[in-house]
Parts: structure tokens; C-alpha cells; sequence
């Protein structure tokens, strides 16, 4: 078994940064057991000896408040971490010194690393780092992660810990004084009353947070045969300490292990120089009064056009290319249901898969750009005030915003929303926002039934539909399911720091490969289902394929000009698609879950098929680009326009043939908007909110509020005289 | 140094210095705000309010930090010269 370091340290101390040096490609990405927070770890190897990191998420302390907060408390806590790397921002020691005050009470070696330290002496300050070590009780090595400068002294260091040498270690506690230390040894003597508590975790460590009102460690208590004789100690300390020294349990703790903090700094670093750092003089520019909101949205449309707009090419190339390849495929193989596994099932799925990953690893590429280089904090520092009113966070508005372009990578870009609850309510919010593959149904739709002013303003009307109503329920979700106290808004704006591309392009990496892994299943196997329902059992019967192939063949042998045989060709296509999918699992689903539907798409019950709208809105489940292609199936029309004519065959047969109204038909944008996320989307939030739960609650509200406003409308529009 | 009576910090200007005398938050919130520096005695300046006037941008211990104006009403401050 290698020796496990955990990696500990506040979050801006470029700790992942550092676990990379160390790491270099050989990590691994997961999920901590039960909760969302990512846990990265890796080996090294050093002159012969391998060593496990475990990188920790960053905290500010081990107060167990949060969800980062308790994984890192709990796997320092554990026998698995043998142990603690601790990284301090040597730039802003004291307040990284707090988090060290904690870790050396667990018990095991700490080794420091002094990170950034050419920060630091840009600053003016300069670090005694034998004194520090002297007052610390264990090794220092400085470090500048992102130059690499002293990984190879951690290296060396580490791996002799890992040998068992004890260098330069010796047991340091913080001094609580004499009135705490008195009522600590005499919590600590009620805790080991109970060994199994005491072996559990030091003794002092967990007085030390009975003493802090933690709630963690009072469960633990509670769960103890010794718990009333610890909770009455427990309230005689606080008896005797609150009125003695005027503050109660938590503030003297905490003030203690500041003044330890503030006295070692005073000891071992010189003040910094009063000039105006760089951060500074950036940030009188970007988040100036008058100008921080323009410098904002100017980021944020680079950000959008680099996603969405660049990113778009590529996307085009795979799209293009698996349809090539289907119809490379189709052309090659004989008609039947391999084929059409093959050709309509599995080479559309992985095509939905891939064609996400331009996007979301371009989109996650200048996320992690934006929050390394510490303008992420300003961005949320900027729009806060908005998106508070709106019951979210500050950094929900860039996945917000995102979610226009596509809500897949913009649910993924809801991870740099540190508290749980605003994460989650922002993900699932989001799926409300229009993004651009519903736009292509609004377009069919609207150009179809509206004049084209007006089919560009019922558009924009979508898109702020969409928005709007991802504010409301956001309200609406804060104040119902996540109604609980509402975490601080207490936000660090670390200093601006040039990221160091190689962690940039590592974090790419894995997101798109956690997509690949995660989603990418779950989407997969969600297009074969579809496919599935909208083939069988038309694609097995025999006679159908058999007329099919005998239709083509008397084309062939006409030998008509190429142009006029492929046209025949393809409309014979057509047809024979048509009548596997209109006689398909999915139809007669659409023809039961119809009358449903009817209020909204049928409310005159002037239209036999409305069922039909009901299979491309099934299909719309696997990604909403496939609606338009799959009414083109039903209503055997081509969706390209021929030349000179301003309609596509859809669009005429879906003015003149499938009864829908102006009315109904923005009904069914409406409710095209809000019914469901895409099968991406539905993935991607299973996996970042940890669980099934979140994605079937977001089908399910979508669903309702889809029909409902959707409803509204037909009603709505009938009272004002629309048809 | 300072005689003048506490006030809470979301009533300092830019550029107002102030000395932490207590925290009035309960639970999670005391807990973070006393994690990040507001300690009894310790010297804090404003730097900025955010262009829409809420939060606040302070320097406290060397650093950076922003608060909205909820968890800055709950902290009190004397004004320092």
C-alpha cells in the first residue's frame, strides 16, 4: 500500500496547480462517496518509493459546515490519510494559517508547502522559512507551483517521510490560554471515557469542537455511551468561559487561532510594501463603478462567441460527418432492422454525443481560464445584487447565460457555484433557458404560420419566456424545497494570477471526458430506446422492406438522370419511413397520451393527427435538433426548401395538412420550450447533482409548467379573439 | 482611539477603516465570518461597493473578501481616523 497525502489548503492557493506537478498525467477524477464534491488523486513516484495524493477540496477551515468542509474534515480524520500535505498562499499567510491551526490538531505530520512564494516577495514580503518551520513543528518547502520551482525538494521530502524519517517534526498545538486549556482537559477526560471515541479521532480535536458549537461533533457525541457526562462538562465549560472571557465558545477559539496565525506571521514574514499591487490597479478598472458592467458583458460575449460560435464548426464538421456516414451506410447495406439500428440508431447516438464535446470543452476551457485567473470571483462579485434578487448566486448568471447557447455545457458550468443549494437550484433553472436547437423548431414553426415580423418577434418572445421563467422559478424553488438557511455570501477576490495553460488544458480534458464517460452513456442508450419506439414493428415486417427494395429497383432500372433518380429515390425513402413511424410504438403512444395534449395542440378537435406532434415532441426527448428532421418523417415532406420557394415541403404540408393554427401552433412552441431538458442535458444533471432524483424532478416540473403555460396561451390567445 | 459607539459595517463608505468589535450572526454565518478574520480588535478597510451597490469589497487581514449587505449588517465595527 503506498502512503496516502492528503492535500489540504484554502481554495486560491493553487493547490490543484501543484497537485498537477506532482501528479503530472497520472490522476484520476471522481466523486466522493455520496456527495457531488469532485475528488481528484493521484501517484508519484520517487527514487523508488510510490505515494498517493488525494487532493482535498479547498476550504477555509474544517468547521464540517459545508459540503467540501466535511469530506476534507472527514478524510483527514480517517486512518486512510497517513499523511497531510498543507498548502499556504505564502501571499496571504495568516488567514492560510487558520486552516493550519486545525490540521495540526488532528494529530498526524504535517508537511508545508509555502506556495507562490514570488508572489509574495513581489509584495515585499519576505518569509524566514527556518524560523517558520521552528514555529510550525514540521518541514517547509517554498514553492511556485505554476513554474514547478521546489516540486522535486516536495518530492524528495515526501517520499522520506514516506520511509518513516521524521524530519524536522515536532508536535505543535495552538495555546488556548489557561481558562481553555483548563475546561479542554477536562472535556478530553470526559471523551475518554469512551475509548472508541478517543481512538476515533484526538480527543483534543473533538473538545476543541464541542467547544465551537460544531454539529458534526456533537452527533458524534450523542451517538457515544459517555454523551452525558461529555454534555454536561460541555455546558459547564460554557458556563464558566462565556461570562469569564465575554465571548462565547466559537469567537474564543477562533480568536486564539488567529492570534497564534497573527504571531508566527509577525515572527517569520515583513510586512508588505503599501504600493498598490497589480490586482489592485486591475480592479480599479474591472470592477469599476461605471465601467466593471460593460468590461463584464464584453467577456461574456467573447466567452458566448468563442462556445458557441467557433465552437460551432467543429460541431457542424462531426454532425456532417456521422450523417455521412449514415448515409454511407444506408446506401451499402440492405434495408432492414440492422440496418436501421445501425443507421438510425447508433450512429445518430454517438453522433449526440459527440457533437457535444467542441462545445463543452471549449466552454469549460475559458471557465477554468476565468475562475484561475481569479475574474470569475469579480464576475460574481459584479451581478450579484441581480441574481440575488432572482434567489441565486452571483456566479449563476454565466451558466444562465450559457444555457442560450446550450444547456449541457452551461449545467456543467454551474460547478464553480461553491454552495450546494444555489448550485442546484441554478442547474435546474437553466434547462428554461431557449437554447439554439429549440431555436431550429421555433424557426420551421413560426416561419410556417406567422408572417416573418412576426415570426421573429413570437422567437424572442421564446427566448425571454424562457428566462423569465427560469427567474421565477428560481424564486419559486428557493423559497419551497430550498427553503433552508441560506448560506453566507462570503466570497474571497483572490488576487489575479496568470493560469498556467497545462491546467488549463488538463481541467478541459476531463470534462470532456467525464461527459464522454458519464453522459454519454446515459444519452446513448436514451437514443436507442427512442429509436426503438419510433422503428418497431414496422422496421421487422418483411413485406414492407421487401415492397421498399422492389420500389428502388424499378427506379434503378429506369435509368432516369442522376439528379431525378436520387430525388426518387429519397422520397421512396421517405415514404417507407413514413410508414414505419406512423404505425410505430411511438404513434400509438402518441394516439393514447393525444387526448392529453389535446387542450393545448387540439382544442376544437379539429385534428385527427395531432397524435403526430406527439412522436416529435418523444423524439425532441433525445435532442430537440431531431424534432424538425423527425416531422419531416411524418409528414413525408423534405425539411430543405427547393429552390426559389421560400417554404420547405415541411413547412407547406404542416400549413396545409396537420390543422395547426396560428394559436396552437405557438402553443406548441411554447410548449416546446419548457417540456423537457434534451437527453444531454437530463445526463449531465444526474451526474453533477449526484443523483436521478434531480434529473426525473426537472423532466417532471417541465412537463406540468410546459403544459400549463402552453395551456395559458391557447386560452389566452381564444380571449383575445385568436384563432 | 475610539470613542465613538459601534456601527454595523454595511454603513462604512469606500475607503472608511473600521476595527471589528463583534459579530451578531448566529450559526453558519458567525462561524464563516469569524473562519475569515472578524475577530475582536482586527482592522478592516473598505474598499468598493460592486457597481449595482451591493455587495461590499473589504481588505481584512491582508486580503480581499466581498459581502452582501445581509452578512455586513450583522457585523459591528468602530471607525477608525
Amino acid at each position: 500500500m503506498p502512503m496516502v497525502i492528503a492535500l489540504a489548503g484554502n481554495p486560491n492557493c493553487g493547490k490543484t496547480t501543484l497537485f498537477n506537478a506532482l501528479t503530472g498525467a497520472r490522476h484520476h477524477v471522481g466523486n466522493w462517496p455520496g456527495v457531488t464534491v469532485e475528488r481528484r488523486s493521484g501517484t508519484f513516484e520517487h527514487e523508488g518509493s510510490t505515494l498517493e495524493v488525494v487532493d482535498l477540496p479547498g476550504t477555509y477551515s474544517l468547521a464540517a459546515r459545508s459540503e467540501d468542509e466535511r469530506v476534507a474534515a472527514q478524510f483527514l480524520a480517517a486512518p486512510e490519510a497517513d499523511l497531510v500535505l498543507n498548502v499556504l498562499d505564502a501571499s496571504n499567510l495568516e488567514r492560510n494559517l487558520y486552516l493550519s491551526t486545525q490540521l495540526l490538531e488532528l494529530g498526524k505530520p504535517v508537511v508545508f508547502v509555502l506556495n507562490m512564494v514570488d508572489d509574495a516577495e513581489n509584495r515585499g514580503v519576505q518569509i524566514d522559512v527556518p524560523a517558520l518551520e521552528m514555529l510550525l513543528g514540521g518541514p517547509v518547502i517554498p514553492t511556485v507551483g505554476n513554474r514547478e520551482q521546489g516540486i522535486t525538494d516536495l518530492k524528495a521530502m515526501l517520499a522520506a517521510m514516506a520511509r518513516g524519517e521524521q524530519l524536522r517534526c515536532r508536535r505543535i498545538t495552538v495555546d488556548y490560554g489557561h481558562d481553555i486549556e483548563g475546561e479542554l482537559t477536562k472535556l478530553e477526560a470526559e471523551i475518554c471515557r469512551d475509548e472508541r471515541l478517543e481512538a476515533s479521532m484526538p480527543p483534543r480535536w473533538l473538545a476543541l469542537q464541542l467547544l465551537e458549537n460544531n454539529a458534526d461533533a456533537k452527533r458524534r457525541v450523542t451517538e457515544s455511551h459517555a454523551s452525558e457526562a461529555i454534555s454536561h462538562q460541555l455546558s459547564r465549560s460554557f458556563a464558566f468561559l462565556e461570562p469569564h472571557l465575554g465571548a462565547d465558545g466559537a469567537t474564543l477559539v477562533a480568536e486564539r487561532r488567529y492570534g497564534f496565525a497573527h504571531g508566527l506571521v509577525k515572527e517569520v514574514a515583513t510586512a508588505p510594501d503599501d504600493r498598490l499591487t497589480p490586482t489592485s490597479r486591475l480592479d480599479a478598472v474591472l470592477t469599476n463603478r461605471v465601467a466593471g458592467i460593460p468590461i463584464f458583458l464584453g467577456v461574456l460575449a467573447l466567452v458566448y462567441s468563442l462556445s458557441f460560435i467557433l465552437g460551432k464548426i467543429p460541431q457542424d464538421w462531426i454532425a456532417e460527418g456521422f450523417k455521412a456516414l449514415a448515409g454511407f451506410a444506408a446506401a451499402r447495406l440492405p434495408a432492414g432492422e440492422l440496418t436501421s439500428l445501425l443507421v438510425d440508431g447508433v450512429i445518430p447516438g454517438v453522433s449526440a454525443v459527440i457533437v457535444f464535446m467542441p462545445v463543452i470543452m471549449i466552454l469549460m476551457g475559458c471557465i477554468a481560464f476565468l475562475e484561475d485567473t481569479g475574474y470569475m470571483a469579480r464576475a460574481a462579485f459584479i451581478m450579484d445584487r441581480l441574481m440575488h434578487l432572482m434567489g441565486l448566486h452571483g456566479k449563476s448568471f454565466i451558466p444562465l447565460i450559457m444555457g442560450s447557447g446550450c444547456n449541457v455545457p452551461a449545467i456543467q458550468a454551474a460547478r464553480t457555484i461553491e454552495n450546494r443549494q444555489d448550485r442546484l437550484i441554478t442547474m435546474l433553472v437553466t434547462p428554461l433557458v431557449s437554447c439554439s436547437a429549440r431555436l431550429q423548431v421555433y424557426i420551421v414553426i413560426a416561419g410556417t404560420f406567422f408572417t416573418p415580423v412576426k415570426a421573429a418577434l413570437a422567437i424572442i418572445a421564446m427566448h425571454f419566456l424562457g428566462l423569465g421563467l427560469a427567474v421565477v422559478m428560481g424564486r419559486v424553488l428557493r423559497s419551497s424545497l430550498f427553503s433552508g438557511p441560506s448560506t453566507p455570501f462570503v466570497m474571497e477576490l483572490p488576487p489575479y494570477r496568470l493560469p498556467v495553460m497545462k491546467a488549463t488544458l488538463i481541467h478541459m480534458w476531463e470534462k470532456g471526458s467525464i461527459f464522454l464517460t458519464r453522459a454519454g452513456t446515459t444519452i446513448f442508450a436514451g437514443a436507442t430506446l427512442v429509436w426503438f419506439l419510433s422503428r418497431y414493428p414496422g422496421i421487422a415486417n418483411r413485406q414492407w422492406t421487401a415492397e421498399y427494395q422492389q420500389q428502388r429497383q424499378a427506379v434503378q432500372v429506369l435509368n432516369l438522370p442522376p439528379s431525378e433518380s436520387e430525388e426518387r429515390l429519397r422520397s421512396l425513402q421517405l415514404m417507407h419511413e413514413s410508414r414505419i413511424v406512423n404505425t410505430s410504438l411511438a404513434a400509438r403512444l402518441g394516439q393514447k397520451v393525444e387526448p392529453l395534449l389535446r387542450p393545448i395542440l387540439d382544442p376544437d378537435h379539429k385534428r385527427p393527427e395531432a397524435w403526430k406532434d406527439v412522436i416529435a415532441l418523444t423524439a425532441g426527448f433525445v435532442a430537440k435538433e431531431i424534432v424538425v428532421s423527425t416531422m419531416a418523417v411524418i409528414h413525408q415532406a423534405s425539411e430543405e426548401p427547393k429552390t426559389g420557394e421560400l417554404l420547405s415541403p415541411l413547412q407547406v404540408a404542416l400549413r396545409d395538412g396537420s390543422g395547426l393554427t396560428p394559436l396552437t401552433a405557438l402553443a406548441f412552441m411554447v410548449f416546446t420550450l419548457i417540456y423537457t431538458p434534451c437527453l444531454g442535458t437530463i445526463a449531465m444533471i444526474r451526474r453533477e447533482a449526484g443523483s436521478w432524483k434531480w434529473a426525473i424532478f426537472t423532466v417532471g416540473y417541465g412537463l406540468a409548467l410546459g403544459w400549463g403555460l402552453a395551456w395559458l396561451t391557447v386560452v389566452a390567445g381564444r380571449w383575445m379573439g385568436f384563432a | 482611539m475610539t470613542q465613538n459607539l459601534p456601527i454595523s459595517l454595511s454603513l462604512l463608505q469606500p475607503g472608511d477603516q473600521a476595527e471589528v468589535v463583534l459579530v451578531q450572526a448566529h450559526g453558519q454565518v458567525r462561524q464563516r465570518l469569524l473562519e475569515m478574520g472578524f475577530i475582536r480588535g482586527v482592522r478592516l478597510r473598505v474598499e468598493k461597493l460592486a457597481p449595482l451597490g451591493d455587495p461590499m469589497e473589504l481588505v481584512i487581514k491582508g486580503y480581499h473578501l466581498s459581502l452582501r449587505r445581509e452578512e455586513s449588517a450583522c457585523i459591528l465595527v468602530n471607525r477608525v481616523a
